[in-house]
């Protein structure tokens, strides 16, 4: 896997060099912007590529959750409440949270192989209402309903935090990526095209999709312990459904069962999202008269854009805004060739 | 704990949650399209009735018919721009359209609106007919016979009229439809629309017993879905039972247990039902 070969591609094809540059880009990003808004920005987007991956890499195998929220719920419960009560240090805290939650995706796993696409998606979104309900239950342990301060992760500061978070972030998508290009990931995709084809190939369509659920939940338990230790808040909030639609918005934009689609996916949706404020008052003031019932309406328009966007983006661009790159990749290359 | 007036409450939900699991199995069943916001399609259905009955003095009963007629139309205008066009691929974009689509409703839903909690006011509001130790109040009355007479008429539409027995052919195998010369186009056109109404009368009539806002709708839909898969695909007997049977459970579990586990144990009672029958309780064909 790691032979010198394979690290001389990095330098020698399109794929590896556009890696490459998105890690150097993350790296130098923050010292040239020196904002710290902006950096708590950037963390948001690196910890959300790895919340967007993990379901896109559950999605691969044709299993779309609509309850992700759990697992980032679990995980980050898992982590802040370890640490509180018994002194686990968040750094170790957040590998145990990821490892728990994948615990939690076995079981609720098992139930799931054998289910079809949608009935799945009902399951899995059942199972966050489910978790919300016995996390603000049993509030005497979990300290859920009025929320907690969950504490730092090792660093206090905000630009260590970020480097790490792009470390995790970027071993996330590496073990990711070898796992689309392995068997198993061949497994995913053809259990994905087709369940009934893929068992008559001698493929065992619940273990893969079961492997799939456990690595996908595990990644999303890491992402969420990772998440409080950033807000350094941690309340039952974190199940919700806006939670759970958010890795699915951010993969279907960036491109479904890509390695850079939720990347792509969780810039743009974080950059929408924290933008939002300018965003918002300036549809408030320019679309307001139109709307007299309501006092600001600038969100409430933006939503709706951002939902016509995404039944636009399905229907005309089923692999996402990564296909639209791709192609005008092609495109460019083409007519600089024809130029010459 | 457990009485009567739970059980009975338990009824009048349910009997919503019927229409709404109707519509929704008619759908699914004929054009095997999984449609995650049909529940918007309620909450319309509540608001349409709110307008009317504020802007004209409008009857809210008679107000339920024109919230089918309106909602039926947006069913017309979402089946065509959105669903239509990835209809047949890839199940997962289904649900990805039905949640822009949610995102779409609920806000412009808001726009309109806004996001105060809505009441329609019924004329018997707050009348009720004692029957033994139970309080029934005409609302949740007149509410159940609306429930009942459009599912008699539903029933003689799918059984004994021509497109009804054109749905029922599209709905076992499309291609053979084809062949006999039914264009499922239309046949695909109307079942949306005529769930779209359904959802639309569920909304209305939700208006009349609970207060709502913009947002009530994503819950319901998860509910039907529920039902559909307890109750079969593609049977209406089995939305009606798994309706009225999840309405109840769910009162009850709110009644003896709490109000928050009302929406957990119904799921609850779905996740362990699917471990032991993967295809639903009396489910054998899928799609």
């Amino acid at each position: 896997m790691f032979t010198k070969e394979n690290f001389l591609k990095l330098f020698q094809t399109t794929k590896g060099r556009i890696a490459l540059a998105a890690i150097a880009i993350s790296l130098v990003a923050p010292l040239l912007l020196n904002d710290n808004y902006m950096l708590q920005i950037l963390t948001l987007v690196v910890i959300y590529t790895i919340y967007a991956s993990s379901w896109n890499l559950l999605a691969s195998s044709g299993q779309g959750s609509l309850g992700h929220a759990a697992f980032l719920g679990i995980g980050g419960f898992t982590s802040s409440l370890l640490a509180i009560n018994l002194g686990v240090p968040p750094i170790i805290g957040i590998f145990i949270a990821g490892a728990f939650s994948a615990g939690i995706g076995f079981l609720i796993g098992i139930t799931c192989v054998r289910l079809k696409a949608w009935f799945l998606a009902m399951v899995t979104f059942g199972f966050a209402v489910i978790a919300e309900t016995l996390f603000s239950e049993f509030n005497d342990v979990t300290h859920a309903i009025m929320g907690f301060r969950t504490p730092a992760l090792l660093f206090s500061s905000r630009l260590p935090f970020y480097y790490f978070a792009v470390l995790i972030s970027i071993a996330s998508v590496a073990v990711i990526y070898f796992i689309m290009k392995s068997k198993m990931g061949l497994a995913f995709r053809a259990i994905h095209q087709n369940v009934a084809e893929a068992s008559m190939i001698g493929i065992n369509t619940a273990k893969y999709k079961l492997y799939a659920f456990v690595l996908s939940t595990f990644f999303a338990g890491l992402s969420g312990a990772i998440y409080v230790h950033f807000q350094r808040y941690i309340q039952i909030s974190i199940f919700s459904a806006d939670n759970s639609f958010k890795p699915l918005m951010m993969s279907v934009i960036g491109g479904l069962g890509t390695i850079e689609g939720p990347i792509i996916g969780s810039v743009v949706m974080v950059f929408i999202d924290d933008f939002l404020i300018n965003i918002d008052w300036f549809l408030d003031s320019v679309l307001s008269p139109l709307f007299p019932a309501v006092e600001y309406v600038g969100t409430s328009i933006r939503l709706v854009g951002l939902g016509i966007f995404l039944v636009i983006v399905v229907i005309l661009l089923p692999k996402g805004l990564s296909s639209l790159l791709h192609k005008t990749y092609h495109y460019v290359r083409r007519e600089i060739i024809k130029s010459e | 704990m457990i009485d009567a007036a739970t059980l009975i409450w338990g009824v009048a939900i349910g009997s919503i949650y019927v229409l709404l699991a109707t519509g929704l199995n008619l759908i699914f069943g004929v054009m095997k399209l999984v449609n995650f916001a049909h529940g918007e399609l309620l909450m319309l259905g509540a608001y349409v009735s709110y307008s009317v009955t504020t802007a004209f003095g409008l009857d809210v009963y008679l107000s339920v018919f024109v919230s089918m007629g309106v909602v039926a139309l947006v069913g017309l205008a979402v089946e065509r721009l959105a669903f239509r066009r990835v209809l047949g691929a890839d199940k997962l974009n289904e649900i990805f359209v039905s949640l822009g689509l949610i995102l779409i409703f609920d806000n412009a839903a808001v726009l309109i609106w806004g996001e105060n909690s809505k009441r329609l006011t019924s004329p018997f509001a707050g009348m009720s007919v004692q029957l033994g130790e139970v309080f029934l109040s005409y609302n949740m009355l007149i509410a159940f016979g609306f429930v009942i007479a459009i599912l008699v008429g539903l029933l003689f539409l799918i059984k004994k009229t021509k497109i009804g027995m054109a749905m029922r052919a599209t709905s076992q195998k499309s291609e053979a439809a084809m062949l006999m010369g039914i264009n499922i186009e239309h046949v695909y056109i109307f079942t949306f629309v005529l769930g779209a109404a359904l959802a639309g009368a569920a909304g209305s009539l939700y208006g009349i017993i609970f207060p709502f806002n913009p947002y009530i709708g994503a819950l319901p839909t998860i509910k039907a879905f529920a039902i559909i898969i307890l109750g079969g695909l593609g049977s209406i007997p089995g939305a009606i039972v798994g309706g009225l049977l999840y309405g109840v459970a769910e009162n009850v579990a709110r009644a003896s247990l709490g109000g928050i586990w009302g929406d957990a144990v119904a799921f609850a009672l779905l996740i362990i039902v699917l471990i032991f029958r993967p295809k639903g309780l009396f489910g054998e064909k899928g799609d």
